[in-house]
């Protein structure tokens, strides 16, 4: 399988003591969205600088394409866009003048740069500020022009490093609708992100990394099918009295009941012929049940239960 | 062939780079203020006007080194270390130019603008000579002074550029690159020549071949305070090398650190 994003081994250190990367292999196949998670000072940066080429890694090799981007990082930059951290930015110049001068860098022609001035910046809804000073913009507006370089020159790969650090809530919609719509266009996006909701929402796999390490991998189809529920919440017609709730309690199959007002949140095995055993019994013993739903468990719930089993490893 | 299209490549890289400083350069508010003292600089020079016009222009370049230092730090100081420090390296950096190609653009950059304000200084004293004395009197070493002045420009605008690769913050380097040329150096030559040592290899020795090209040996303070006539002159010939030398050291040290240097 060809990868648009590889590295073996990555190792970083700083100094002696502190590793920032310790063996990081990654593979991330053409057209797929992977988001890179972990907590702050996992590695994620240290990752997407070693594959921008920003650091050199200790030990260890990265690929953008099949290209080593030490040995040959112009062919490996062309295929490529990023958005690292928070870029400075040249507040005096205008979009025009920012994203030409990144055209005629990437080789684009006059014509092209134009076009793509033009749909780049009414993409990201910048096109009203085309010809004004860069340093007028709001914060939002600076995250949205950083993007459109990103991906102006139309790369096959977008790097994107925490994308919307900084952004109100509402940059933030509007920058998850664009990483979907690079996408829908054919992208390989890979997200750095300590944003797991951010995560669930745009990728369709997702790296775990932890102490420089990473931990574990898999598509988040695979994640959310292997996921055990091990809480139902029922709701019922009218608050418990202390004599039925501890009549709840002692049904079997039940491990443990936290009660708030007419909700129960009712611990069992996790297994799904275990939650339906115990709406029957429920019934039997003439509960009024209004609701009866197994809690979802979210990617957040996985990663923190990966992290816990990690720190146990350690 | 392929590697002479690797070096087209190149040099159109240097050539963006140069032409992106340079538009930085000129919407700063500094370059105004450096040209502006460029054209009202001489202009003291009318209040006590000299006999001839070679002691004119002696007593007009006295400020030209000054001036000179003052935009190297202005335009060099921060090329390496700002992209640092500001973080634009991490919109510059991940792309298909070379890190080379972008430090040896803005090193120009820095250069070009840095002999045009030279330029136009002597532009202003050659008008000021054709006032006052005639364009006849025009002394006719003035051209070498210029040429001297333009290779000058190169060397401390590469020990300016040398301190912007090896600081984190644009303003140490800015200061760093002017305390050195402005007061550290022509005190160590001082020094150096109260000792009956020739300061032959301090770069700011060899910049007084702008003045005394037109005949004049430089005047420096002794035990005392009192003020001798000193009997080094840097010698054309290896003032020029030594210009040259600390141009290049300074150039290719500066573009291998940069180089190196990580953006973390």
């Amino acid at each position: 399988m060809e990868y648009a994003i590889k590295t073996e081994n990555l190792v970083k250190k700083y100094g002696k003591n502190f590793t920032a990367l310790d063996n990081v292999s990654i593979e991330v196949g053409k057209g797929d969205v992977v988001g890179y998670v972990g907590p702050n000072g996992a590695g994620k940066t240290t990752t997407i600088k070693i594959l921008s080429k920003l650091i050199r890694s200790t030990s260890g090799h990265a690929y953008i394409d099949g290209v080593d981007v030490n040995k040959a990082p112009r062919e490996a930059f062309y295929k490529v866009g990023a958005l690292i951290e928070v870029p400075g930015i040249y507040d005096y110049l205008t979009p025009h003048e920012m994203l030409t001068y990144f055209g005629k860098v990437y080789r684009m022609g006059n014509d092209q740069i134009d076009r793509r001035i033009k749909e780049t910046l009414e993409l990201v809804e910048l096109s009203a500020w085309e010809h004004k000073k860069i340093g007028a913009f709001s914060t939002g507006m600076l995250r949205r022009l950083v993007l459109t370089k990103a991906i102006f020159h139309e790369p096959e790969i977008v790097l994107l490093d925490e994308p919307v650090l900084g952004l109100d809530p509402a940059g933030i919609v509007e920058v998850r609708e664009l990483i979907k719509r690079f996408h829908s266009g054919g992208m390989t996006i890979f997200l750095s992100s300590h944003l797991l909701g951010e995560v669930a929402e745009v990728c369709n796999r997702v790296i775990f990394l932890n102490k420089g390490r990473v931990i574990a991998s898999d598509s988040i189809k695979n994640i959310e099918s292997n996921m055990k529920y091990s809480v139902i919440n029922v709701r019922f017609l009218e608050p418990l009295s202390d004599e039925r709730l501890e009549a709840l309690k002692s049904v079997q199959l039940i491990n443990g009941v936290e009660l708030e007002d007419n909700i129960a949140r009712i611990q069992f095995d996790g297994e799904l012929e275990t939650s339906s055993r115990i709406l029957r019994q429920l019934v039997s013993l003439d509960y009024e049940i209004v609701s009866y739903s197994l809690e979802s468990m979210d990617l957040e719930d996985y990663y923190i239960s990966i992290m816990n089993e990690n720190k146990g490893a350690d | 062939m392929a590697s002479w299209g690797v070096m087209k490549g190149e040099l159109y890289d240097i050539y963006l780079s140069t032409a992106f400083e340079l538009r930085k350069h000129l919407r700063r508010r500094r370059l105004l203020i450096i040209a502006a003292l460029a054209i009202l600089v001489p202009l003291i020079f009318y209040a006590t006007t000299p006999d001839t016009a070679g002691r004119f222009s002696i007593a007009s370049l006295r400020f030209l080194s000054i001036l000179m230092i003052i935009s190297a730090a202005m335009f060099a100081g921060d090329a390496i270390s700002g992209e640092f420090e500001s973080k634009t390296g991490l919109l510059l950096f991940p792309t298909p130019q070379s890190r080379t190609s972008i430090f040896v653009g803005k090193y120009i950059a820095a250069l070009i603008t840095t002999f045009l304000v030279v330029t136009l200084y002597y532009i202003i004293m050659v008008l000021q000579t054709i006032h006052l004395y005639g364009a006849s009197e025009i002394p006719p070493e003035l051209a070498q002074s210029y040429l001297t002045a333009s290779i000058y420009v190169t060397s401390v605008v590469s020990v300016v550029f040398f301190f912007s690769s090896i600081l984190k913050r644009s303003i140490a380097s800015t200061i760093l690159g002017f305390v050195l040329l402005m007061l550290v150096l022509p005190v160590v030559s001082g020094v150096l020549s109260s000792q009956d040592i020739e300061p032959w290899f301090i770069v700011t020795y060899s910049g007084e071949l702008i003045i005394s090209v037109l005949g004049q040996r430089s005047l420096f303070v002794g035990p005392g305070g009192r003020v001798t006539l000193e009997t080094y002159g840097p010698d054309f010939g290896p003032g020029i090398a030594v210009m040259a030398v600390y141009t290049v050291v300074s150039f290719v040290a500066s573009v291998l650190i940069a180089n190196r240097k990580g953006m973390e």
